[in-house]
């Protein structure tokens, strides 16, 4: 029994590591910027750099050395000139015919290139520029002033001409006091046409990086910092566990009870106008939509009719109405599948035999068949319990609990990427649990099941 | 339908059991659907509805094309909250001005031309309730074609792939539908789309990347079987490729299977395009049923039932079609799958 636990375990390994991949892919390398998708379209370079920086999201996705940063805009120079727009001597080129839209820097004067924050003194940068030089040359001047005016240090490039485009790095040490960095560009001889200009951060070591990161996060067990609460994730898991858990564990018990007892009833008269007429039943509950009943019930069963809270979570009354939402909308799908397992037990040899041998068809049912038929539907259930977590999507929202499942909507409708992946994650890992758990139950339940 | 007129023996070769009179399986199957009068009934039903999606298509591209405001889009203040009966006006939200020194015919002559202009009355801003629940039928369709497009071919491939190959290729399939349907499907939906943006695309992709799954471990069941069958060693030993073996001989024996899939997730597509939609998730700028509700929902409390009613209605009598023919269909081509499928 524990080598077989243990082993299924093991096998539960590359499930969650699956889902930790997914969950990275789907959040960090298809989603675009999470820092524009939280912060808006407007918001300023610096504080969508200081979200990253805060969430990991500046370094590289899965493995590399360098990583952009936001210090120039965007860096191509595609549709405008960025920030370089209306200063003196600079020029936007539209792109035509093979080149790209592109800068053009005046011969002999000098351009400071616009820098959008300042930089972290502890770290080393790289400017990468893709420039073209016809004739002459071009000097970069790197100078850190410490204090208004007075410069501290200075360093000095040499870009050579180049007719074709050419991409020239230039390091910029650490140390050098960048918070006053000022970079001058100077063409000498002829124009100087920049293509696109970006600074990169060195990070500390080759997997310095955002999967790594996000792994370190996961191993702590933290989940990360709502962007529209600002509250720590694992926190509102937390707070919001107990209102679900109240909402849907009477909805899972109560229905499970009604949809077996409606089964039985529906083996015990199999092919009789009952039978028939609760599975007719069954198939329009399953058809009404599960919107439709909520709205139905707040409408109807609260407001006209006064039998219930309408909204709220201050004592149990105003869980009533959710629950029996809940039990309803789910009847009509849970009734008939338990029937079809009854219905697919009843047809053994063993029903037969104990038939045969003057057994009541009541005791058949009851003590034959619905003994058998306990180990699918324990699947079923057990299967079902990581969902329980969740809450009700919908439920929750409409009727003001404030479990996790509501928590999920607002997440979705403010785009709370990392919420969104706190509940993700765990809702899986819990649903691989369960799987185990639904194993193992087979070895509690069916005597013939042996582990090992 | 899966014979293959151009290899004369084939198709005996390939299914001995269950053309035994020379009837294939679909023609059995037909047999059987057509002596069922709900699955009749629900056939007809999805053919309305298909009608009415391929009408509201006409009218979305008839009115783009020529710039004007569709019909569904109409607004017209006088006409707000009109309800689907010529006798009343309703209550204190519209107070009729002049109602009272009309005769009761004359009222009743208004009521009936209202009633021609807006069957199923207005809505809060004065739009046809009729035209935009047809457009939600459209939006509906759109969502369940779509999604199966991108869900089927993905299913079908990697359920062959991995029946037919075993080994290496079957673990890493198993591995990635293992994960993907460990994740809670409606929260993985909701984040692709709010990956993927909002508007149908996000709906498409949402529900196309999560429902793959079910078809994917049916297929794979399915063709681990067929790999042992007779026919498929003899087309082996004749040295097809592979892929040959894969699509054109184990495939067409278990199209079925795709079929009923398709039935079964088509309203399950249906409700969480609704869903997706009543967020704000969904559709943008467009009506459909769950953006309906949506507005439906707040118009209710003032006493303007039939627009909820009416889009109540839509979605259950499509939903039930689909539910009972999708339950006919799987009866007739492989009652195995009862429990299986769930």
């Amino acid at each position: 029994m524990k080598r077989y636990i243990l082993r299924r375990l093991l096998q539960m390994a590359p499930t969650v590591l699956g889902v930790v991949v997914l969950t990275f892919v789907l959040f960090h390398m298809v989603g675009g910027s999470p820092a524009s998708l939280a912060l808006g379209k407007n918001a300023s370079a610096r504080a969508l750099e200081e979200f990253d920086e805060q969430r990991g999201f500046n370094k590289p996705l899965l493995i590399g050395r360098w990583s952009p940063t936001r210090a120039y805009g965007g860096g191509g120079f595609d549709r405008d000139a960025g920030p370089w727009r209306g200063l003196e001597g600079v020029r936007h080129l539209p792109a035509a015919g093979r080149d790209p839209g592109r800068i053009s820097l005046e011969a002999g004067r000098e351009v400071a290139a616009p820098l959008a924050f300042g930089l972290r003194p502890d770290t080393e940068h790289q400017w990468r520029l893709r420039y073209r030089l016809p004739a002459g040359r071009a000097l970069v001047r790197i100078e850190s002033a410490q204090a208004e005016g007075a410069v501290r240090s200075r360093q000095t490039h040499v870009l050579p001409a180049s007719a074709r485009w050419r991409t020239a790095s230039i390091p910029v040490a650490p140390g050098r006091a960048p918070a006053g960095l000022r970079t001058v560009l100077r063409a000498e001889g002829a124009g100087l046409e920049l293509r696109s200009i970006e600074l990169r951060r060195r990070n500390a070591h080759w997997l310095d990086t955002q999967f790594v990161f996000y792994l370190r996060q996961l191993a702590r067990l933290d989940f990360g910092v709502s962007n529209f609460t600002n509250q720590r994730v694992s926190r509102m898991l937390r707070d919001g566990l107990g209102p679900s858990l109240c909402l849907t564990v009477p909805i899972f018990l109560v229905s499970l009870a009604v949809s077996v007892s409606l089964a039985l009833v529906c083996a015990y008269f199999r092919n009789r106008w009952l039978d028939r007429s609760i599975v007719i039943l069954a198939v329009g509950l399953m058809s009404v939509n599960y919107l439709v009943w909520i709205i139905f019930g707040q409408y109807y069963l609260a407001f006209r009719r006064g039998w219930f809270p309408i909204w709220g979570f201050e004592s149990w009354t105003c869980l009533l109405l959710p629950v029996l939402i809940g039990v309803v909308s789910g009847l009509g799908e849970n009734a008939r599948f338990y029937r079809t397992l009854m219905l697919d037990e009843l047809y053994r040899d063993y029903v037969r035999t104990a038939m045969a041998k003057g057994a009541s068809p009541g005791r058949v049912l009851f003590v034959h068949v619905l003994k058998n038929a306990m180990i699918p539907i324990l699947t079923h259930v057990v299967i079902a319990i990581p969902f329980l977590y969740t809450g009700s999507l919908l439920l929750e929202g409409f009727f003001g609990i404030p479990g996790l499942g509501s928590m999920g909507i607002n997440a979705v409708n403010a785009a709370d990427v990392d919420v969104i992946r706190a509940l993700v994650l765990i809702g899986s890992i819990l649903y691989v649990a369960a799987n185990l758990m639904t194993d193992l139950c087979y070895a509690l339940v069916d005597p013939r099941v042996k582990l090992g | 339908m899966k014979t293959d007129n151009r290899e004369p023996e084939s198709p005996a070769a390939e299914s001995p059991s269950e053309a035994p009179a020379g009837r294939s399986l679909w023609s059995h199957a037909w047999r059987q659907l057509r002596r069922m009068p709900l699955a009749v009934a629900s056939f007809w039903v999805i053919a309305v509805y298909l009608a009415m999606a391929l009408y509201g298509e006409g009218v979305y591209w008839a009115c783009r094309w020529q710039d004007a405001t569709p019909p569904y889009q109409r607004t017209c203040l006088e006409e707000e909250y009109l309800p689907p009966s010529p006798f009343r006006r309703p209550f204190a939200l519209q107070p009729d001005a002049g109602a009272a020194d009309r005769a009761p015919a004359a009222r009743l002559a208004a009521g009936l031309r209202a009633l021609a202009r807006h069957p199923l009355g207005t809505d809060n801003l004065g739009r046809d309730v009729l035209q935009r629940a047809v457009q939600g039928a459209r939006i509906a369709f759109q969502v369940g074609i779509v999604t199966a497009c991108i869900a089927m071919p993905i299913g079908i491939l990697l359920g062959c792939l991995a029946g037919y190959f075993g080994g290496r290729v079957d673990d890493a399939i198993v591995w990635i539908y293992t994960t993907f349907s460990s994740i809670p499907g409606m929260l993985f939906i909701l984040a692709i789309a709010l990956v993927v943006g909002k508007g149908l695309s996000g709906v498409y992709v949402g529900i196309g990347l999560t429902t793959w799954v079910g078809l994917c471990r049916l297929m794979r069941g399915e063709v681990m079987k067929h790999k042992s069958r007779p026919y498929v060693q003899a087309a082996r030993a004749l040295g097809f490729a592979p892929a040959r073996i894969m699509f054109r001989h184990i495939l067409p024996n278990v199209a079925h299977l795709v079929i009923i899939s398709f039935s079964l997730r088509f309203p399950a597509a249906i409700s969480t395009e609704v869903f997706m939609s009543f967020l704000g998730i969904g559709v943008q700028g467009e009506p459909s049923w769950g953006i309906m509700i949506s507005n439906a929902r707040l118009r209710l409390w003032q006493g303007a039932w039939w627009e909820m009613a009416v889009v109540t209605a839509a979605i259950f009598f499509v939903v039930l079609a689909f539910n009972l023919l999708g339950d006919a269909l799987r009866d007739a081509l492989d009652p195995r799958l009862r429990t299986s499928e769930g």
